[in-house]
Parts: C-alpha cells; sequence; structure tokens
C-alpha cells in the first residue's frame, strides 16, 4: 500500500499500522497480515476499521489468497478489482474525514470497478459480465443486475492502483458499475469471511458479526485486488494483493443499550441528560445532550465477543505486525486483558499484538466530561440533493465547501445517472456561493467529458474536472427530464421511486492528477410517473369492449328487418315486464284460494 | 334492409299471416295493454330474407377464413420439424448396432505352425464370447515394414508376442505397464492344438474381461435391445467357460460404473488442503503434481485434458454430523490410542457449506482433498481402511493426513504440526489420487498395462458418449411429445440433425475400429453427446409463454364474447327459420 501523506491524511498512526504492512509484502510470497484500528468519535461513536492483506501469486496453487476469487480473475481476465459495499452515510461533519482517505469505502449500495483485459470494448464488455455474474454467486449480492445501463466507463475519476506492465496497460479497459439500491446484508458478510484464511474463527475477524456490524451507523465493506510489485535487490517481484477492509461507526449507546433490552425503548426522563439552556426545557421536556460524558466501553461488550487469539498467518514471518491499535485520547485511560502486549505508543495511539489462543478485550472506562480526539478535516465536504417538482422534470444540486483557508481544491465530480434520467447539460453550472468580491480569474468547471445516454442501451456518464478556490463553497446545478418507462421496466414496488447512484468525487493530487481522496454523496430517490399496472388489461378489454360494440351495431343493422313504428305488435320491456310479474301475482293468488279451499274443505270434514 | 312497409300492404296481412314464419306477431297473450289498434308489419319479402342469409353467411365466411386463421397464426408457438421417427430409433438403440472389434497381432517368430494356432484361438475365442458387439479379431503379424495407410486404418489393440519359455515350466504371460505387449511364453513341450491354444484364448480373453463387460453393461443399461444381453448371463457363463478367473459380477460393476464422472473433454482437478488449524501453511503441491500426477495427465490427454488448481484452507472444520469416536489404544502398548470415523460419517464428511471447493469452470471440476485434522484430534483413521483414503463417487477424493503420525519417533513430535509439507510428504497421497483419478474416469483396473488400460478407456468413453448422446435425443423426442405447447427454435433442429450425423459417424467408425484420434468414434462421440446437450437445454425452449392458458381467455374473452354471442343468435335464427320452411314444405307435400 502506497499513500501519499498529505496535509489531511490521518498522519501518523497510519504510517505506524502501515510500516508493517510493507515489511510483509516485501518479505515473501503468500502472506497474511490484519490489523484492527479502533478511534473514539464525537458524540459516544467509536470507529472500527478492520484490514485484512492476504498476498498471493499469479499462478492457480493458491495459499492465503482465495482460490474461489483467483479464479474468477483469471476467467474474466480481470487484472484489479475494486468491490465496495456501504451502508449508510459518513457523518464528515461531525466524524471528520473518512478513514483511509475515503479509498475503501464505496457509495451507498454496492460499487465496482476494475480494469479488465480486452481486445476490444466488446470483449471487455463481455469480460465484465463475466465478472459481474461470478462475483454475484460469490457475494450473494445482486451484481449480475450491472448492465450495460449501469456500467460507465470513467475517464478522469479513477487510476490503477496497482502495477501493470506497460504492454497490459494499452489493452486495459476500465469499467465501473453501481448499484445503489442493494442492500448489503449478513449474506455478503458470509461470503467476505470465508476468504480470510482465518475465516472468523481467530484473529481480529473473530470479531466480526453480522448482528453488530449491520447494526452500525456507517459501514463498508470493500474488496481491493491489485498486482504489486516490489523491487528486492535489482529483481522485481511481483504478486496480487487483496485488501480487505471493514470500517464500521458503532453508536456506543446503542450497542450498550442491546445488551440490557433487545426491544429498543425510550430512556427514562431521569436517565436523560438534558439541555437546561432550550426555553422549553422543564420537568416534562427535554431536549438530549450528547458530548457529555464518554460512556464506558470494551470490545467484548460492543461486539458480544472478545479477540480469539491471533491468526497464527498472520504473524508470518515477520512476528512485527501490529494486531490492533486504539487511536483514543491520550488522557483516556485504557485497560486491556491478558493476550495482548503492547508496542509503540505514539501521539493519541496504542497498539498491541495478540497472542495465540488466549482472548483479548480492550476496556475503555467511562469519561466526564468528554474527550474529544482532534477533528481531522476533510479536504471537501459535499453533499447533493434534488431540486424541483412535479412529475415532468426536475434538477440537481450539490453543494461543495473548501474548507480549508488557503489551498484550492482540485477534484473530478462524476455522475453515473440511469438512462431515464436525462439531463441537459446546458444547464450543467457550477457557482461560487457566495460570490466572491476579488475577482476570480480561473473558471471553476474546467473540463468536462460527457457521454449522452441512449435509451435502454446505456445510462448518462458525466464527469467534470473543478477547481474550487480556498474557504468558499460552489453550487452545482442542472436540470433533466424524467422519461416514461415502458410498463414492463418498472420494478417491483415502483412507487418507491428509482435510485440515483451517489456522485463520486475524487479529489486529485496538486501536480500529477493522481486521486488522493475520494467522496461520495448520498445516492438520491428519484420518482418517476408510475402508472396503474392494470392498465394493459383495462386496455385490452375497453378496446375490446368498443370494437365489440361497433360490431354488433353493423351486424344488427344489416341482419334486422325495420317496420314502422306502428306497425310494431312489440311493447317495450318495461311492459313484458310488468305483464309477466302480474301474471305470476295472478297464479301465486289463484294457487292460494285454491289452497285455502282445500284446508277449509278439510276444515268443514 | 327489410324497411318495405305501408299502410297498403296491410291487407295483405290476413291471408300470408299464417305462413309467415318469420316476425310472427306473438301476442294473443295480452289483451288489453295498448288501447290504440295496432297495424301488423307487412310481409317480408323473399329477398329480404335471402339477402339476410346471405350477410349472415358472408360474416360466418369471414370469420371462419380470415378470423380464425389469423387468430391462429399470430398466436401459434413456432415448432421446428425434427427427425422424430429416427430419434426415437436412436434413443432405443435400434439405429445401431455399436460394434467394437480388437486387433490383436500375434508375433510367434519361433513357432513352427502359427496360423493353425490362430485359427484355434480364434475359434476358441468366438466360441466363449457370448457378447458379439465386442470382438477380439487375431492377426499373424509380418515383419514386412507395412505401409502407411494400411497402418492407419487398421488400430492395434495389442500385440502378443510368443515365445518359447524355459523348459519344464507351465505357460505363462506378463504385461508391461508401458507398453501394449503382451509377452506370453509358453513352455516347449507344449501339446499345439489344445494346451496352447486354449491358453493364449484364456489370457487374451482374461485382459480384456472387464472392459467388455463395462461396454456390454453400458449397451445393456441404456437399450431396450434385448439380443445384447446383459452382464448377469455374461457373469455366469465366464465361471461355466472354464476361463473362470475372471469373475466380475453385476453388482461390482454397476458400483464401478456409478463412480464415473460423466464424460467432458475437459476436467478440472482441484487439490486442496484442508487443515482444521493454522498449521501446515504451505505445501509443495505445484512440484508433487507435475512429478508425480502430470505422467498420467500427458497419457489421458487423448480422451480429456486437465486444468489443475491447488488451495489450502484453514481452520476448515467438519459438519455437525460428522464425530470422530475415540479408541483408546491397548494398554501398555506405544500407541496412544486413535480417533476413529465410521464409514457413515463418510457420506457427510465434506462441508460442502463451509469448505469453498465450487469451481467457476463450465466443465466438471473433480475434486481431491487431504484433510489434516488438528491436533487434538490425531491421529484420525477411517476404520477398516489401509490407506485413509475414501472415494465419493462422481465428485473426488478424500485422504485424511495425520502428519508425524506412524513415524519411529512419532511421541515426541506428534505434538506438534509440520508447517510445510514437502513434496515426498505428498507423493502417497498423490499417488492415491491418481488411482482415484482413474477409477473416477473410468478406467478399468485391470491389466497391467496402462496403454492397455487407457486404449479400453477410450472405448468405454466412446460407447458411453454414443448411448447419452442417444438417450438425450430419446429425452427430447419424448419432451416435444409431452410439452405441445412448447416451442422449438430453429436451432434445436439443427443441433438435432448435427447429433444424428455425429452418432452415424461414431458408429460406423466403431465398426471399422477407429477409436481414438482424428475424426475417430470418441471425437464425433463427443460431438454428438455436445450438440445433443445444446438442443436439449436450448434456453428459448425454457422460456415461459408469455400467457399462460387461463390468462388468455382473460384476454380473448372481452373480444370473443360481445361479437362472438350476435354472431351466434344470428346463425340459431336463421338455421331455425330454415328448418322450419324446411318443414312447412314437407308439410304441404
Amino acid at each position: 500500500m502506497r499513500l501519499p501523506t498529505l496535509p489531511w491524511s490521518t498522519g501518523s498512526f497510519l504510517s505506524l499500522l502501515l510500516l508493517p504492512l510493507a515489511l510483509v509484502s516485501a518479505e515473501e510470497h503468500s502472506s497474511y497480515d490484519e490489523n484492527l484500528l479502533l478511534r473514539t468519535l464525537p458524540g459516544n461513536s467509536v470507529l472500527a476499521s478492520f484490514r485484512f492483506v492476504s498476498n498471493g501469486t499469479f499462478n492457480s496453487h493458491h495459499s492465503v489468497f482465495p482460490r474461489s476469487l483467483a479464479q474468477i480473475l483469471q476467467h474474466s481476465q480481470t487484472k484489479e478489482l475494486h468491490l465496495k459495499f456501504t451502508l449508510g452515510r459518513w457523518d464528515a461533519e461531525r466524524w471528520g474525514s473518512q478513514i483511509w482517505d475515503g479509498r475503501t469505502a464505496g457509495g451507498t449500495g454496492v460499487e465496482l470497478w476494475a480494469w479488465v483485459e480486452a481486445g476490444s470494448d466488446a470483449e471487455a464488455d463481455a469480460r465484465w459480465t463475466t465478472l459481474n455474474n461470478a462475483l454475484s454467486g460469490l457475494f450473494c449480492a445482486s451484481l449480475n443486475f450491472i448492465d450495460s445501463t449501469r456500467t460507465i466507463r470513467p475517464v478522469m475519476s479513477f487510476q490503477p492502483d496497482g502495477h501493470h506492465a506497460e504492454d497490459i496497460k494499452e489493452r486495459l479497459h476500465l469499467l465501473h458499475g453501481t448499484l445503489p439500491r442493494e442492500p448489503v446484508c449478513t449474506e455478503n458478510l458470509t461470503p467476505f469471511l470465508k476468504l480470510l484464511p482465518c475465516k472468523g474463527k481467530a484473529g481480529i475477524s473473530s470479531l466480526l458479526d453480522g448482528h453488530k456490524l449491520f447494526d452500525a451507523k456507517w459501514q463498508s465493506m470493500s474488496i481491493d485486488v491489485t498486482p504489486v510489485c516490489e523491487e528486492i535487490d535489482g529483481v522485481e517481484k511481483c504478486q496480487l494483493q487483496m485488501v480487505q477492509t471493514v470500517d464500521m461507526v458503532l453508536d456506543v449507546e446503542r450497542s450498550l443499550r442491546k445488551k440490557d433490552s433487545v426491544i429498543p425503548r425510550p430512556p427514562h426522563l431521569d436517565q436523560m441528560i438534558c439541555d437546561p439552556n432550550k426555553f422549553y426545557s422543564g420537568s416534562d421536556s427535554c431536549f438530549p445532550l450528547d458530548d457529555i460524558s464518554d460512556l464506558s466501553w470494551s470490545l467484548s461488550e460492543m461486539f458480544g465477543r472478545p479477540i480469539r487469539g491471533s491468526c497464527p498467518l498472520a504473524s508470518l514471518p515477520t512476528s512485527q505486525s501490529i494486531n490492533v491499535c486504539a487511536n483514543v485520547p491520550d488522557q483516556r485511560a485504557i485497560y486491556v486483558s491478558a493476550g495482548g502486549t503492547e508496542v509503540g505508543r505514539g501521539d493519541n495511539i496504542r497498539c498491541f499484538i495478540l497472542e495465540e489462543n488466549t482472548d483479548f478485550d480492550i476496556i475503555l472506562p467511562d469519561q466526564s466530561p468528554a474527550i474529544l480526539l482532534p477533528n481531522i478535516e476533510p479536504p471537501l465536504y459535499a453533499s447533493r440533493s434534488f431540486t424541483g417538482h412535479g412529475q415532468e422534470r426536475g434538477g440537481v444540486q450539490a453543494v461543495l465547501r473548501n474548507p480549508s483557508p488557503d489551498r484550492h481544491v482540485e477534484f473530478v465530480y462524476l455522475e453515473s445517472l440511469p438512462w431515464f434520467m436525462k439531463p441537459y447539460l446546458h444547464t450543467f453550472s457550477a457557482t461560487l456561493d457566495p460570490p466572491i468580491e476579488t475577482q476570480w480569474e480561473e473558471k471553476i468547471i474546467q473540463e468536462i467529458y460527457y457521454r449522452p445516454a441512449l435509451d435502454r442501451r446505456r445510462g448518462t456518464q458525466l464527469e467534470a474536472r473543478m477547481r474550487i478556490p480556498p474557504n468558499s463553497t460552489v453550487l452545482v446545478t442542472y436540470d433533466f427530464d424524467k422519461a416514461v418507462l415502458r410498463y414492463t421496466e418498472y420494478p417491483p414496488d415502483a412507487n418507491r421511486g428509482f435510485d440515483i447512484a451517489p456522485a463520486i468525487i475524487s479529489i486529485l493530487a496538486p501536480r500529477n492528477s493522481q486521486t488522493i481522496f475520494s467522496i461520495r454523496t448520498t445516492s438520491l430517490l428519484l420518482s418517476l410517473p408510475t402508472p396503474d399496472f392494470s392498465m394493459p388489461y383495462n386496455v385490452i378489454i375497453l378496446t375490446s369492449t368498443v370494437m365489440a360494440l361497433a360490431f354488433g351495431t353493423v351486424f344488427n343493422l344489416l341482419v334486422r328487418r325495420f317496420v314502422g313504428a306502428d306497425e310494431s305488435v312489440r311493447m317495450n320491456p318495461v311492459q313484458v315486464l310488468k305483464v309477466k310479474i302480474m301474471a305470476a301475482v295472478k297464479r301465486i293468488k289463484a294457487k292460494r284460494e285454491r289452497s285455502g279451499k282445500a284446508e277449509l274443505a278439510k276444515k268443514n270434514e | 334492409m327489410a324497411s318495405t312497409s305501408g299502410p297498403n300492404a296491410a291487407s295483405e296481412i290476413a291471408n300470408t299471416l299464417s305462413t309467415a314464419a318469420v316476425e310472427q306477431p306473438p301476442l294473443n297473450v295480452v289483451d288489453s295493454v295498448d288501447s290504440k289498434v295496432t297495424k301488423s308489419p307487412p310481409p317480408d319479402t323473399p329477398e329480404n330474407i335471402r339477402t339476410r342469409s346471405f350477410v349472415i353467411l358472408s360474416f360466418w365466411i369471414v370469420v371462419i377464413s380470415v378470423g380464425i386463421p389469423l387468430w391462429w397464426i399470430t398466436t401459434a408457438i413456432y415448432r421446428a420439424p425434427l427427425p422424430l421417427k429416427e430419434m426415437q430409433s436412436w434413443a432405443d438403440g435400434r439405429a445401431c448396432r455399436a460394434e467394437f472389434p480388437l486387433l490383436i497381432d500375434v508375433e510367434a517368430p519361433l513357432l513352427p505352425d502359427p496360423e493353425n494356432l490362430l485359427k484355434t484361438v480364434q475359434h476358441a475365442l468366438d466360441d466363449a464370447n457370448d457378447f458379439s458387439a465386442h470382438h477380439l479379431r487375431l492377426r499373424l503379424s509380418t515383419n514386412a515394414p507395412k505401409s502407411p495407410e494400411k497402418e492407419e486404418d487398421e488400430v492395434v489393440a495389442a500385440t502378443l508376442r510368443l515365445s518359447p519359455g524355459p523348459a519344464g515350466k507351465p505357460h505363462s504371460y506378463n504385461l508391461t505397464p508401458s507398453s501394449r505387449v503382451i509377452n506370453l511364453s509358453y513352455s516347449p513341450s507344449y501339446n499345439p492344438s489344445t494346451s496352447l491354444s486354449a491358453f493364449v484364448a484364456s489370457t487374451l480373453q482374461e485382459i480384456f474381461a472387464e472392459e467388455q463387460q463395462m461396454i456390454s453393461y453400458l449397451l445393456a443399461s441404456t437399450t431396450s435391445n434385448p439380443s445384447s444381453s446383459p452382464a448377469t448371463s455374461s457373469s455366469t457363463s465366464n465361471g461355466n467357460n472354464g476361463l473362470g478367473k475372471v469373475k466380475v459380477n453385476t453388482a461390482d460393476i454397476t458400483r464401478k460404473m456409478s463412480r464415473i464422472v460423466r464424460y467432458s473433454p475437459t476436467y478440472h482437478l482441484t487439490f486442496s488442503l484442508f487443515t482444521a488449524s493454522g498449521l501446515p501453511n504451505s505445501w509443495d503441491v505445484e512440484h508433487a503434481i507435475s512429478g508425480y500426477l502430470q505422467p498420467l495427465l500427458d497419457a489421458l490427454g487423448g480422451i480429456s485434458t486437465f486444468t489443475v488448481d491447488s488451495q489450502i484452507q484453514f481452520y476448515a472444520s467438519l459438519s455437525s454430523s460428522v464425530s470422530p469416536t475415540w479408541v483408546p489404544g491397548p494398554e501398555g502398548g506405544e500407541e496412544k490410542g486413535q480417533w476413529v470415523l465410521e464409514k457413515e460419517d463418510l457420506s457427510s464428511f465434506i462441508n460442502s457449506a463451509e469448505w469453498p471447493l465450487v469451481s467457476i469452470t463450465s466443465y466438471p471440476t473433480i475434486n481431491f482433498i487431504i484433510y489434516i485434522p488438528s491436533k487434538d484430534q490425531t491421529p484420525l483413521l477411517i476404520s477398516d481402511s489401509a490407506t485413509n483414503a475414501f472415494l465419493l463417487p462422481q465428485w473426488g477424493g478424500v485422504m485424511i493426513m495425520n502428519p508425524n503420525h506412524g513415524s519411529p519417533n512419532s511421541s515426541s513430535s506428534s505434538s506438534e504440526l509440520t508447517s510445510h509439507l514437502s513434496k515426498e510428504a505428498l507423493k502417497p497421497a498423490l499417488d492415491l489420487f491418481a488411482t482415484q483419478l482413474l477409477s473416477l474416469l473410468g478406467a478399468p483396473t485391470r491389466p497391467a498395462s496402462l496403454p492397455i488400460r487407457l486404449d479400453s478407456l477410450t472405448r468405454q468413453r466412446s460407447a458411453e458418449l454414443v448411448v447419452s448422446a442417444s438417450s438425450t435425443l430419446g429425452s427430447l423426442y419424448r419432451l416435444t411429445l409431452a410439452l405441445p405447447s412448447i416451442s422449438i427454435p430453429s436451432s434445436v433442429s439443427t443441433s438435432v440433425a448435427s447429433t444424428l450425423l455425429s452418432l452415424k459417424n461414431a458408429c460406423r467408425e466403431l465398426k471399422n475400429g477407429r477409436f481414438a484420434g482424428e475424426g475417430g468414434a470418441l471425437e464425433e462421440g463427443k460431438n454428438a453427446a455436445i450438440q445433443a446437450e445444446s438442443a436439449f437445454f436450448e434456453k428459448s425452449m425454457v422460456g415461459q409463454v408469455y400467457f399462460p392458458e387461463e390468462h388468455k381467455i382473460a384476454v380473448y374473452l372481452p373480444l370473443m364474447g360481445p361479437v362472438g354471442v350476435p354472431l351466434i343468435m344470428g346463425a340459431t335464427k336463421e338455421l331455425g327459420r330454415l328448418f322450419r320452411a324446411w318443414k312447412a314444405q314437407r308439410a304441404i307435400r
């Protein structure tokens, strides 16, 4: 892993974490390493970031690198793969800069991009389909629904992370697909864990459990497979490296509450800490306050179990790999159970090495008042929403804010829109908000790459390279039309709306236009005009009725005999009915009379 | 139309009313509803009646001649024509009587009268052979160089080399594992007419007996042809005719056949090391495979090709239903005791929920698994198994390996598992896997010569392919008859045609004795099987028709009902009128 050091990068502790990785990957083929980073976040949240690195060879004999994935990559000629499963929203305003510079997390739902080796676009598409179908089976996700309408070929946003030979590089095709509607769940975690050599039975992966992971405020699972080459003594050694990460933000209060009662109940008024400064504050109303104190928690409380010893494969070949690091303010106490030895202590960070076959737990006592870690500001804040109203057209507005007081931010804004959302490029504009007084010479939008949609064949791809001056906000807006879909194209529960994939913002390094930070906005929910789905039958019946009516009229006109009104001896139907009813009444009366007579006769007898 | 009405016509009513069948004023029921004096309509003119009949008739003609055919054509399902008869005859095994003539060269440079011997042996063989499709043919080999084209069309299954043995010894024969030559040394003091010929015949029969039984089983089990004798009779007759060394009963053959993996031109072999703990973490499988298994795979190359991969899976747990029992060792003995797996446990040994064994290849995968139990379950043994391994029919093989167990200094090192399995340590496992692979592919267990076994595997696979392609055709035949609403695209029809062509070729090549090689029976059989499969598993045939039957009614009824009712009513009225008119006419007469 090579992460450039940046002003906003998470700094010292990352380098501490990455140091053993570099050692491991250089040392031997088929090696494995894993580590866990815990960080306290404001609002009684804890970020847990699991990271597993497996190295494998390019041939068909596999050890720690999973055979199932290697076979798929080989079969589809995929040279580099990035697969992300994400749920929730990273609250950058509160939690600061995203872990791993946002490079491991994807947009809501499933995001997949890969460099596929192929001679032509058609061949690349075929291999991409193979890849999607195979991964869909491996991860129990609906990746097979990534078809040509959901696939784009980004031009500026992504660069390969791995080392590819020059001759191969020319034949590589980048394909990118998203499934914003995919619900990420336990069935995706289980195959994810199966790819690990220790399979969640030992090592830090023993903490991973679907109940806790999917209860998090935000969580992301990612798999990045890249060929990595290192030059050792003048000889270039290459291997296939897979980095699996699981990042999650856990709510301490929620996790602890679950322990006491499974059913969520509001806390009693006595237990709540209220804000007395609110004007409505009183005996019966409360504005709850967070961040008053840090709650006490431990690994076994948060995850339901302690770490079950180290994974023996992770300590190979060097015993220097660090397993668990806690990024906690120095002032806060940390207690650890047996089974781990502390190594290295940095600025607000403490690291531990696990022992084999011994449970390990970290306990943080409660702390009042709360101590927060220095907030790491992200390079850009981004949010996106719909504007406009009605069923026919709408608009999108993205708010991008550069918090830095002195630096420009240059980035690529990528939108992958479905074909039924038809943007007007001429309305695409970026405005500074507020407009600054000093003459802003440069344009904000520097370059646009636009690939228009084709109905039912491909979606819109819109990439815009932008530059935002320091300490300012940019509004990116564009209008679009909503297409009318065919009857069969609506998904089940069509009235819910259609998910629009998150916009991807890749922040570029000032000089070499390499991506150094990624941000995803949230996905959007687009409501399209939805028909009544019994419509086809109604149409059939209505048409048939009209045709039958016409036919009947013509047929009758041709076949019937017409006579003068005074010649008709027929009565109208009402009269016929009247006569019939009267006849029936008469009959009944006669019957009654007869039976009455008979009875009389009986009596008389 | 019938609009002739007028007051002047009213006077005619009285006399025509009784005969006019149509529009008869029916109302004598009511007497006083209408106080007005009503006029009766004038009688219908004959032209009107005729025109009305024509109108109704023409409507019906349009409906029948245009409407119904149009509806039929637009809603019909396309069914390509299939050669059903031919398909059925292949499925019944009537179309081809497969023959497996085997040519055996006899080299007898020192024998005085080889022709005579050959004749006797051939007679003996023919008499003993009860499965006529598979027969041996002897030919005296001339040492003269053969012309190349002759070499091509006559493939020699084996060479029998007769040479005098040492005096005083009975006749004997031996086979080398790597050649097709049967070295038969006869005792110098032989009786040419009886003893040697009988021995030669029995030798040949013994060598090819297993193959013959397999093929006869294959052909008999799938075809309903009564003439090809089932395997039961062959086993009994074998016992009777004095060549009784070979005894393979039906159950044995059935078991053997049930193991065989479906034929495919390519197989994927996956070698997996499952270890219950984190050790060993490396194995020298790459070199072990290339050293111990690759020669066999190369030899099999003529029949199928193989792709190979391997994996190590750590912390592989057995499924919960498998629980080995602890059997303590004898008191005071060196052995501490062992964990024993019963036969019943083996069927659920593979923990398919947890173990990643699935491959994404389109061709079948054969799995070979080495399982290393955890430290506290070592040694793990299968009861009554010398090799500590077992074979899973049509799936692969499993071997349970207890490293450091059984070695003399096991007591010292058994507590620690090795971290690396060397090439030498894997040799027993791979040798075993080689045997298992052969039996999974269906190679006969005898004779010792590998080329002969592989040849016989080729013949067996050819037979299997022809039979399976035929039975697929049969299934397709039955399917098309059973589901009249299924659509048959034209691609199915072409696939069927090319299957039939390949089957015919295969059958011809079998008769000619050309089994392997370009255009041989095996290759034609392969083609036939592939084409038959593609015809049977045609995607568009599986797809459901958009409207099921009951939906059709729902869709058609709103139109058919309102249109059909006036039409039918008009027709019945008209027919009723005609009937009454005909009756009235008859009454007049």
